[in-house]
């Protein structure tokens, strides 16, 4: 077991700060891909005669030339830099959540993101010179540079969603291939549907950008609107996207979207819900009525489709549990392989880092349990602030606490099983009810007294693997990273 | 001889990692001295907001946001490999700082931004002090992430027992004697490559018949001639603030980075030499520009292989020795090849079109 010095995020939980962000980058990524979509679709309405035999070109030409040039700008000054640090910053705040998790990840798809950085530097440079010098090139260059700037954005996209999909739907039966990985079952169907998401975003954030054109009246922006409506088109295929991503999931995955977490089924609702409206509105209001929308609206819109970001990244993330990595590694950055042995030595024993807070308990069975708290839980817990377990376990009974411990993953199948000796878990039962009693000055220390016997029998019961049933048996591929995750890093 | 000095696959991303660097640190040295200089430019020479804008200034200011792009871009690729190395060093790290560490992700977006006002035409028009507060805010912030990263890579390099130590007085601010000659050795090592890169811009702009005086380019020398002689004196107080190995010479001038010492230290006398020649014939900048540009190249890329030398004394990669194999074995170095040959040939089409005559809007 590689340990890291995690830090405290206070009441704020760990995977609050990483979703938030990834929620906001996934945006704005997402923007910037269908943003070169609907440039090249504009650029080439610029550029086509309207009828075959008609020798002039499109009455508005010059109107989508005006826009496509307002919005780059914007797309350059919201994803070009907001967009990109977000992404180093992705990566920054994986590593102080879970260090391990991103570190197999680097292991197994270095040249995958090396890959997306050619794309990268592609998308920058052909966006840049857009940007700079696209008033003055011809339309053939500007068509040019738009689809090179396209085809860089959506295969950036391309490449991390493999990535990404890898971590739900590891090809666990194909030792050692990349490429069966990376294709793996979710691949196609989260590309696809991610795509539809960038081109409605994108056709959104152009209507807010048509409203703060004052140089261009009711009719034009009714034009350029009623264009932009036809990358909202796209969304009718999002129901049948959504059916394929979910009928390839794992079928434990699936089932707390529909209705086994909660959490997740709100979410998921959230999202659909606010694809709905704003499909709804498109079809029914922006394509078949051709209406204008005001700023307003627009705006209002794509606060939706923020939502509906949200809930999707949220459900995404949320469906991995009890892993990181499907099979190889759990939330808590701890190998499935090593549970067994960790059960035997204890999760704190070979810790290096010590308690910041020390002196905050009264003894130190507190202590030990405050260091088991912070390897094992302080991923997706707090003690008494987001997701807090004195709120979901502070009113249990001791025995129930100590019952309920040891079967994490039976009491709930989200939750990884319990990492540690039984002195470790009655440590961890001490700490929530202490802090559930207010923290007293004085606390007894339950080392000698505690039922022992009965809470190493409770965890032989409970075993040392997932509580997924539908998870396929540890393969070549699986051991791989395994040893990717435990090796000297 | 670093790298050779190591298993294959070590070296294999050692050399990765080290080009890819030196390519960062050409873009990053741009915009780390070329902010200096626009902050120096808009507190000591706009303030009264009538003076014509110098053609140095301009042309950073036009660049400035590009370049950032440029540095954040291709500090990618490094970031990739220095993970496959150094892995729980570097993530240790980056845990210790905490916000301390996160805090140049917010720092820079607004340091991008600053860039962009800079350049925009409504901060033109403004009064000096504004351009001169934004001038000094941009810098301020680039600085901070200099400071950051280097406050990192010493943290990074020190032992177990000190992180362990470090970690339990919960403070994200990790204090070195090296740290401030070292933070000098990059921040006026900075000036010499961003005055070749901006020379390069003022010929090119020059021979597109707009006006460059000669004057511009001899300022442009003499500052690089300063950011040089300054490295020095920091890279001096470096070896004198380090451990008694490093300022015995026994690790900068052993074995392994004797020819990358070499390579800097004659890369940096080349350099010197451009940077004088181009002082001295201020109206003929091509062939000093060549040559500081040649110098300059050589000098970063020795002493970026006598960093990594430093860092392996300190830091034991055997362990980690397998590790690298096996990401080795991993697919997909073929595919990152192909891509890298097919976008880099349509990069150099997107330049080649900017470049191109720019044609009438067929409308």
């Amino acid at each position: 077991m590689t340990y890291y010095p995690l830090n405290d995020f206070g009441p704020v939980m760990k995977g609050m700060v990483i979703g938030g962000l990834g929620i906001f980058h996934v945006f704005l990524a997402q923007f910037a891909i269908g943003g070169g979509m609907l440039m090249c679709y504009l650029q080439w309405l610029a550029m086509r005669r309207p009828k075959v035999t008609s020798p002039a070109i499109d009455p508005h030409s010059q109107l989508f030339r005006a826009f496509l040039d307002s919005y780059f700008k914007t797309l350059v000054l919201i994803s070009f830099v907001l967009g990109a640090l977000t992404g180093v910053a992705m990566w920054f705040t994986t590593i102080q959540v879970s260090a391990r998790t991103i570190g197999v990840m680097v292991d197994e798809f270095h040249w995958i993101w090396a890959t997306e950085w050619t794309f990268f530097c592609l998308e920058i440079v052909s966006g840049y010179t857009f940007y700079r010098y696209g008033k003055g090139l011809t339309d053939r260059a500007r068509m040019t540079l738009l689809v090179l700037y396209s085809i860089a954005a959506w295969f950036s996209l391309f490449w991390i969603n493999g990535i990404l999909s890898w971590q739900l739907t590891p090809a666990l039966g194909q030792p050692g291939s990349l490429w069966a990985n990376f294709f793996n079952p979710s691949f196609w169907p989260s590309l696809f549907f991610r795509t539809v998401v960038s081109m409605t975003i994108a056709a959104l954030a152009g209507c807010v950008v048509v409203n703060t054109m004052s140089e261009i009246g009711r009719e034009e922006r009714t034009v350029l609107i009623n264009r932009m409506a036809h990358f909202l088109g796209a969304m009718v295929v999002m129901p049948l996207l959504a059916w394929w991503y979910f009928s390839v999931i794992p079928a434990d995955s699936r089932q707390w979207v529909m209705g086994g977490s909660i959490a997740m089924t709100l979410f998921f609702m959230v999202s659909a819900g606010a694809s709905l409206l704003i499909g709804g509105y498109a079809v029914m209001a922006l394509i078949k009525q051709r209406l204008y929308i005001n700023g307003a609206t627009a705006t209002l819109l794509l606060a939706l489709a923020f939502a509906a970001t949200g809930g999707g990244e949220f459900v995404r993330e949320g469906v991995r549990k009890p892993y990181t990595i499907r099979g190889a590694l759990y939330s808590n950055s701890i190998v499935p392989d090593e549970v067994a042995h960790l059960r035997n030595v204890g999760l704190t024993t070979d810790d290096p880092y010590p308690l910041r807070d020390a002196q905050a308990y009264p003894n130190n069975q507190l202590r030990l349990g405050a260091m088991v708290f912070r390897d094992q839980c302080s991923v997706c817990h707090t003690m008494d602030g987001a997701n807090a377990l004195v709120h979901l376990a502070g009113s249990w009974t001791l025995d129930q606490k100590r019952l309920n411990f040891a079967k994490l993953q039976h009491l709930k199948t989200f939750m990884p099983p319990f990492v540690g000796n039984a002195h470790e878990l009655e440590a961890v039962v001490q700490l929530v009810t202490w802090n559930a009693d207010n923290r007293p000055t004085d606390w007894p220390d339950t080392s000698q007294t505690a039922p022992f016997t009965e809470i190493e029998r409770y965890l032989e019961q409970a075993g040392t693997g997932s509580g997924l049933s539908t998870l396929p048996p540890h393969t070549n591929s699986a051991d791989r990273l395994t040893r990717a995750a435990t090796g000297p890093q | 001889m670093f790298p050779l000095d190591q298993p294959l696959p070590t070296m294999f991303y050692l050399t990765l990692y080290v080009v890819t660097l030196v390519v960062h640190v050409l873009f990053m040295n741009y915009v780390l001295a070329g902010s200096a200089y626009v902050a120096w430019v808009s507190v000591f020479r706009g303030t009264d907001g009538q003076r014509p804008t110098a053609p140095a200034a301009r042309v950073l200011r036009d660049w400035m946001p590009a370049a950032l792009s440029a540095a954040i871009t291709a500090g990618v690729a490094p970031l990739l490999f220095l993970q496959i190395l150094y892995k729980k060093d570097f993530y240790t790290a980056n845990l210790l700082l905490f916000h301390r560490w996160m805090a140049i992700l917010p720092v820079l977006i607004v340091g991008f931004y600053l860039t962009y006002f800079l350049k925009s035409k409504r901060i033109t028009h403004r009064h000096g002090l504004v351009r001169a507060a934004i001038g000094v805010g941009a810098f301020a912030c680039f600085a901070f992430v200099a400071y950051s990263w280097t406050e990192n890579h010493l943290l990074s390099q020190r032992s177990q027992v000190f992180k362990t130590a470090f970690y339990a007085t919960s403070s994200i601010i990790y204090t070195d004697p090296r740290l401030l000659p070292r933070l000098g050795i990059w921040f006026f090592g900075a000036f010499p490559t961003m005055v070749w890169m901006l020379g390069w811009q003022l010929r090119y702009q020059r021979n597109t018949g707009q006006p460059v005086p000669g004057s511009e380019f001899k300022r442009l020398a003499v500052t690089g001639v300063v950011g040089l002689a300054m490295a020095g004196l920091c890279a001096c107080g470096y070896l004198w603030a380090g451990p008694a190995d490093e300022v015995g010479g026994s690790v900068i001038f052993g074995q392994s980075a004797l020819v990358w010492t070499v390579s800097s230290l004659m890369g940096g006398l080349v350099l010197l030499i451009g940077l004088v020649w181009l002082a001295i014939c201020p109206d003929q900048p091509t062939r000093s520009l060549a040559l500081a540009t040649v110098g300059s190249v050589v000098a970063i890329l020795g002493a970026t292989c006598v960093r990594e030398v430093v860092r392996l004394n300190r830091v034991d990669l055997e362990p980690l020795y397998t590790q690298h194999a096996a990401a080795m074995k991993v697919g997909g170095l073929w595919v990152f090849l192909l891509f890298f040959a097919v976008n880099g040939v349509l990069i150099a089409w997107c330049f080649a079109l900017a470049r191109r005559k720019m044609g009438p809007l067929n409308a």
